[in-house]
Order: structure tokens, then C-alpha cells, then sequence
């Protein structure tokens, strides 16, 4: 099995119970935690929002409470030393730059990323992701 | 890669683009031309508004009788102004006090102060209505109409404070620090804590694809064919091209929506409250000019609350009309207002709820009686020459009798309300639509947003009033159903807070939290 290890794993996740699931599988790639890392990207406040409103809550801030919130759970799930990404925009976008930018050799992620209707309409973040990403693409079947 | 992003961009502008560039290409055509397309696009909008007219709009008791939604509101309203006790009265002083700032706990969670919360709030219901929908109820239901709009706006305040204190307590904070409140959240998990996990989900739902819909009519199509209304009044350039002021207006909004240019949203945010108050003084103005006639409009007022003339549907037609246009106004018992006041920082629901209560009072029982006098004062209503004249164009007249410029300062100020509240209800929409279909596609709601508020400002106002009508209504059907199985937690809260605020207790202890923060 050792041919089969690698280097570094991204695991994309949008906070789901069902999405941390990934990284169990991912693991089985890497020699430990530290080959592990997880994305998750924040969508911009909408203006309207009274948080944006008033700009109480900058998008750093944001970023910057996700990271902690995800750095928790990965503690409490037993992964210690995976490096945690948090980014603003299109989800498969940004998971595919960052695969990129990092040279990330394996992305590993569940296929019911979003409700039904906006896959319809704008196509699962999965199979986007598989389409232009430079490395294979480990799609998990719920 | 530049491939993947190439192709998703494409379908997104392909959208927008799509949005704007076909009725443009429709609509700069001939004058037959324009005519017939917005003749289809008005006769698919009357086939929309029959069917819901026959669900939402049976008349109980005949012909004459009231509608069933609107009875609904008025049953609604004084539900919970009986049920609270006449929360609207006791906690008005308490509410002016935690707006000032006084009952803020900096270690509370949340993102907003109280105030900037009920700013939010406001930027959403003070729009154009309150220049354009009092008009329309006086056109319709009389001078009288503005009466039963006040007493709308009165009880309003107590559902406005039922809804807002659910909004806070079933609240989520998500991991990046931004709230979910609002029905969708309330009747979901305020259901399910009561046990009837089932039905609150269903009618999350239903509210969620019902708010959805209706931010396309009354936040948004309404706004955009008013805010016409009041440009092509004084600029006559604009009468025959309605489709160029819905793409600039359009534009700008989208600008705003789609992201990137955020400065117009802070300008109009700033804009906004200085153009009410420009607009409250210019009434004030216009009342102390016309000084001797005060009493006698008020006068108008109240006795053709009780025997309307000429109204079609009597005492009953004056009623349903005050309780629809206030309704309209100040979206009590719609429920959207919770969303924006979820966000204040706070850990007492029932806090946020008081403040909320304060809403229905600005936008209803001050703005748009102010404007309901100036129009009564004025009698242009009553005028025959004037017979033609509705909403935005009835009140800028009004206005002019008095004040000969006034109409350009209506249309300044109702192209921005306008644009504010267009934007502010794009949000509650948005959080509606990614409620049913997650954050991934709320671009494509964006776009049928933008899509809407361009017809809204080319097709008829008749069709926009009734089609914006039906849809917000509707909002409160779920709403106010899951509100009445939920307001024993909230008379339980209510009860709670006010012992506690009356022992002292409450006061002391934001004290002691505000110099924990200070040290």
C-alpha cells in the first residue's frame, strides 16, 4: 500500500456532519494528520446584512472564526496538525486554486455537497471540481 | 482550470446579461413594438394574480364582505395585542430606552447593537410606500382609510414584538459568526421544541418558498414602479421610457447585490435616513403653512373612518384597505422583519422583540400619517381635475400646492427608499432561498430578482399592487399560524423579562458586564 501514499491530501468541507466524514478516508492516503488539508470557503455577506451594514463583522473576523471552529472539531475528532484554509468565494473555485497552489496529489470530498435545485442549476461543487482540477478527485457516495 | 471558471462565469453572465439585454432589445423597439410585449407580459402577470386571488383574497361574507387574509392580519394583531397585554403601550418607553443604548451587554452574542438592528430594520419598511401606498389607500378607501392604517400600525407593533422575540430565540449562530434568524428558523425549530417537529418544518418551508416569491413583489416591483412613478413626474424625458429607468435603476441595484460595489449601499444607507428626515420636515412645513386647516383634515380623517363616502365596501372597504396598505408599509405579521432583527446582540429575546415594536410606530403611525395630513390637508385628493392621479403622483402633488419644487425632491427621495429597500429585501429573499436551496445558487435568485424589479418598473401600477399584494400577504399565513402555537413562549418570556426589568436587577447586571469590558 505504500505506493499508494501520499504527500497531501485536500479535503474541501462546508461544515457538515456528513462532509467530516472525508477526512477519515483521506487519512488512510497520508502518514499522518500534518498531509491533511481541509478548505472551507465563505460566500461574501450580502450587503443588506446588518452585520455588513454597520460592518461589525469584517470578513477576516469571519474567516478567522471559521478557522478556530474547524480547528476545534478537528481536535475533538482526534486529527492533530492539519493545516485548516478558510477562503471567500466560489466554493469549487477556490478549492481548485488552492489544490493547485499547494500541489495538493488527491482531493477527497462527498458528492451531496448542496440541495438538489442548485445542483440543477449550477452543477454539484463535485463535478466541477473534478472537471478542471490538476490532480485525481476522490468522490465519496453517501 | 481558467476553464472551469470561464464556464461558470459564463452561465452567470449569460444570466445577468440575459436579464437586461432581451427586454432592452424588446423594448427599444417601436412604440407597437413595446406595447404588445408588455401587453404579453401584463397578461401573464393578471393570469398569476387571478389564480392567487381566488386562494388568498375569497371574500367572507359576500361580496362586500372582508377578505380572508385580511381578516387573518386584523385577527392576528389583535391576538397578540391582547395576549401580551398591551405590550405595545407598557414596553414603549422600555423600548426607547434599550434603542438608546442603555441595556446594551457587550458580551452578548450577536453582530449588531440594538439600534443598528431596528436601522436594518427600518431600511427595509420605510420605502416608497410610505410616500406612494398612503395615496393609494386614500385614493381607494378615503381619507378614512389613513385612520384605520393608524390603528393597523397600532396593534401591528404587538405581532411586530411576537415575531421578532421568536426571531431572537431560535436564532442560530453560524460558524463564522453571522446569524440565521427569521420564520424559516422559528417555525422549524420553535415548532419542533414544542413537538410538532412535522408541521414546523412544513411551514418553514412554505414560508421560506412564499418569502422567496414575494421580496420579487412589494420589496422590489412596487418599489421600482413607484420610484417611476415619482421620476417621470418631474423628468418627462423618462414617460415613454420606462424600460431606461428600470435598467438604470436595475443597474445600480445590481451593482449593489451581485457584489463589488458596496459604496452605492453605503451611500444609500446614509442617504436614506437624511432624505426621511428632509421629507418629515417638508411635511411639517407644509402642516404649519396650512396651520388653520390642521383640525378640520383630522376631522376628515376620523369621521370618514366611520362613514366613508363614495368607498366601495362602506365602513368594511375603508378597513380592509387601512389594514392592507399599513400591512404593506410596516410588515407586521409578514415576519420578514425578524431576519435583520435576529441579528442584534443581545441574550434576552424579549429585548429585541420591545425594540422591534417601534417599527410599525416610525413607519405607520408617524411617516405615513404625516403624509396621509399633508394629502387630506391639501384636498387634491378630492379635486375632479386630479381624478387620475395615484400613489406616488397623487402625494407629489399634494406637496406642490404648497411647496412648488417638492415633486423633484419626492422623486429624489423615492428613487433612493426606492433602492434601499430593493436591496434590503433582496436579502430577505436571498436567506429565504438559500433556506430551500443552499448559498450555492442564491446568483440566479439575484438575477430573477433584477429581472423583476425591470418589469416592475415598465408594466401598469394595478397589476404590481395586486400581484405585490397577494404574495406579501400570503407571508403571514404560515407566519402567524406558527406565531399563535408559539406565543405561550413568548408570553412566558415576556413575563420573565418584565420582573426582572422591574427589580432592578436587569440593569445592574449590563452594568457590571459594560465595566467587565471596560477593564
Amino acid at each position: 500500500m505504500n505506493w499508494l501514499k501520499k504527500k497531501k491530501v485536500l479535503v474541501p468541507t462546508d461544515l457538515s456532519e456528513s462532509s467530516y466524514e472525508a477526512i477519515a478516508v483521506a487519512k488512510a492516503y497520508v502518514e499522518d494528520a500534518s498531509g491533511l488539508q481541509v478548505i472551507h470557503s465563505l460566500s461574501p455577506l450580502h450587503p443588506a446584512d446588518p452585520a455588513a451594514m454597520w460592518d461589525t463583522l469584517t470578513d477576516e473576523e469571519r474567516k478567522q472564526k471559521v478557522h478556530s471552529f474547524i480547528s476545534e472539531k478537528m481536535n475533538d475528532l482526534g486529527y492533530t496538525g492539519v493545516h485548516i484554509e478558510v477562503t471567500l468565494g466560489d466554493p469549487a473555485t477556490q478549492i481548485i486554486e488552492f489544490a493547485e497552489k499547494t500541489g495538493a496529489e488527491m482531493i477527497v470530498m462527498p458528492s451531496q455537497d448542496h440541495k438538489s435545485l442548485s445542483r440543477f442549476l449550477i452543477g454539484s461543487v463535485a463535478e466541477r471540481v473534478i472537471r478542471s482540477a490538476h490532480c485525481p478527485v476522490l468522490v465519496l457516495k453517501s | 482550470m481558467r476553464q472551469l471558471l470561464s464556464s461558470f462565469k459564463y452561465r452567470f453572465y449569460f444570466l445577468v446579461a440575459a436579464t437586461v439585454l432581451i427586454p432592452q432589445a424588446v423594448f427599444a423597439q417601436d412604440g407597437e413594438g413595446t406595447t404588445a410585449s408588455v401587453g404579453i407580459l401584463e397578461s401573464i402577470f393578471q393570469g398569476i394574480i387571478n389564480v392567487l386571488n381566488l386562494v388568498f383574497y375569497f371574500k367572507i361574507g359576500g361580496e362586500n364582505g372582508i377578505p380572508f387574509i385580511v381578516l387573518w392580519l386584523v385577527a392576528g394583531a389583535v391576538f397578540f395585542t391582547l395576549r401580551m397585554k398591551f405590550i405595545n403601550v407598557r414596553a414603549f418607553k422600555h423600548a426607547i430606552d434599550i434603542v438608546r443604548g442603555k441595556y446594551d451587554d457587550p458580551e452578548d452574542e450577536g453582530d449588531v447593537s440594538h439600534f443598528q438592528a431596528l436601522a436594518a430594520a427600518l431600511s427595509g419598511t420605510v420605502g416608497i410606500g410610505n410616500i406612494a401606498g398612503v395615496a393609494i389607500a386614500i385614493r381607494l378607501g378615503g381619507p378614512g382609510a389613513a385612520f384605520w392604517m393608524t390603528v393597523a400600525g397600532f396593534l401591528g407593533m404587538s405581532s411586530k414584538f411576537a415575531e421578532c422575540t421568536l426571531g431572537q430565540k431560535f436564532r442560530t449562530i453560524k460558524p463564522d459568526g453571522t446569524v440565521g434568524g427569521g420564520p424559516m428558523y422559528y417555525l422549524s425549530r420553535g415548532l419542533s421544541s414544542i413537538g410538532m417537529r412535522g408541521f414546523g418544518k412544513g411551514l418553514g418551508v412554505i414560508y421560506a418558498v412564499f418569502c422567496a416569491i414575494a421580496t420579487m413583489g412589494a420589496g422590489n416591483m412596487f418599489q421600482a414602479n413607484q420610484a417611476y412613478a415619482a421620476v417621470s413626474n418631474v423628468i418627462p424625458f423618462f414617460e415613454n421610457a420606462s424600460w431606461l429607468f428600470g435598467l438604470i435603476l436595475v443597474a445600480i441595484v445590481g451593482l449593489v447585490i451581485l457584489g463589488g460595489i458596496e459604496r452605492i449601499g453605503a451611500v444609500a444607507g446614509f442617504l436614506v435616513p437624511f432624505m426621511a428626515v428632509i421629507y418629515a420636515l417638508a411635511c411639517v412645513w407644509v402642516m404649519l403653512v396650512r396651520f388653520t386647516d390642521i383640525p378640520a383634515a383630522i376631522g376628515t380623517i376620523v369621521s370618514t373612518a366611520f362613514v366613508p363616502q363614495a368607498v366601495a365596501g362602506g365602513l368594511l372597504g375603508a378597513i380592509v384597505i387601512g389594514f392592507q396598505r399599513a400591512v404593506f408599509s410596516n410588515e407586521a405579521g409578514i415576519g420578514s422583519a425578524a431576519i435583520a432583527h435576529s441579528a442584534a446582540r443581545t441574550d434576552e429575546p424579549v429585548r429585541e422583540g420591545i425594540v422591534a415594536l417601534l417599527e410599525p410606530f416610525i413607519d405607520t403611525m408617524f411617516i405615513c400619517n404625516m403624509t396621509a395630513i399633508v394629502i387630506v390637508l391639501t384636498g387634491v385628493y378630492a379635486d375632479p381635475a386630479s381624478a387620475d392621479l395615484d400613489g406616488a403622483r397623487l402625494s407629489a402633488a399634494s406637496f406642490a400646492t404648497v411647496i412648488s419644487w417638492f415633486p423633484y425632491v419626492i422623486a429624489i427621495a423615492g428613487f433612493l427608499f426606492a433602492i434601499s429597500t430593493m436591496i434590503s429585501w433582496s436579502y430577505y429573499g436571498q436567506m429565504a432561498w438559500s433556506y430551500l436551496f443552499g448559498e450555492a445558487s442564491v446568483n440566479v435568485y439575484k438575477a430573477l430578482f433584477l429581472f423583476c424589479g425591470f418589469v416592475g418598473s415598465i408594466i401598469n401600477l394595478q397589476l404590481v399592487l395586486e400581484f405585490s399584494d397577494i404574495l406579501l400577504l400570503a407571508m403571514s399565513i404560515p407566519n402567524l399560524l406558527g406565531c399563535f402555537f408559539l406565543s405561550g413562549i413568548v408570553a412566558k418570556e415576556l413575563e420573565s423579562y418584565m420582573s426582572r426589568l422591574n427589580s432592578g436587577e436587569m440593569l445592574e447586571s449590563v452594568l457590571e458586564a459594560k465595566e467587565r469590558v471596560l477593564r
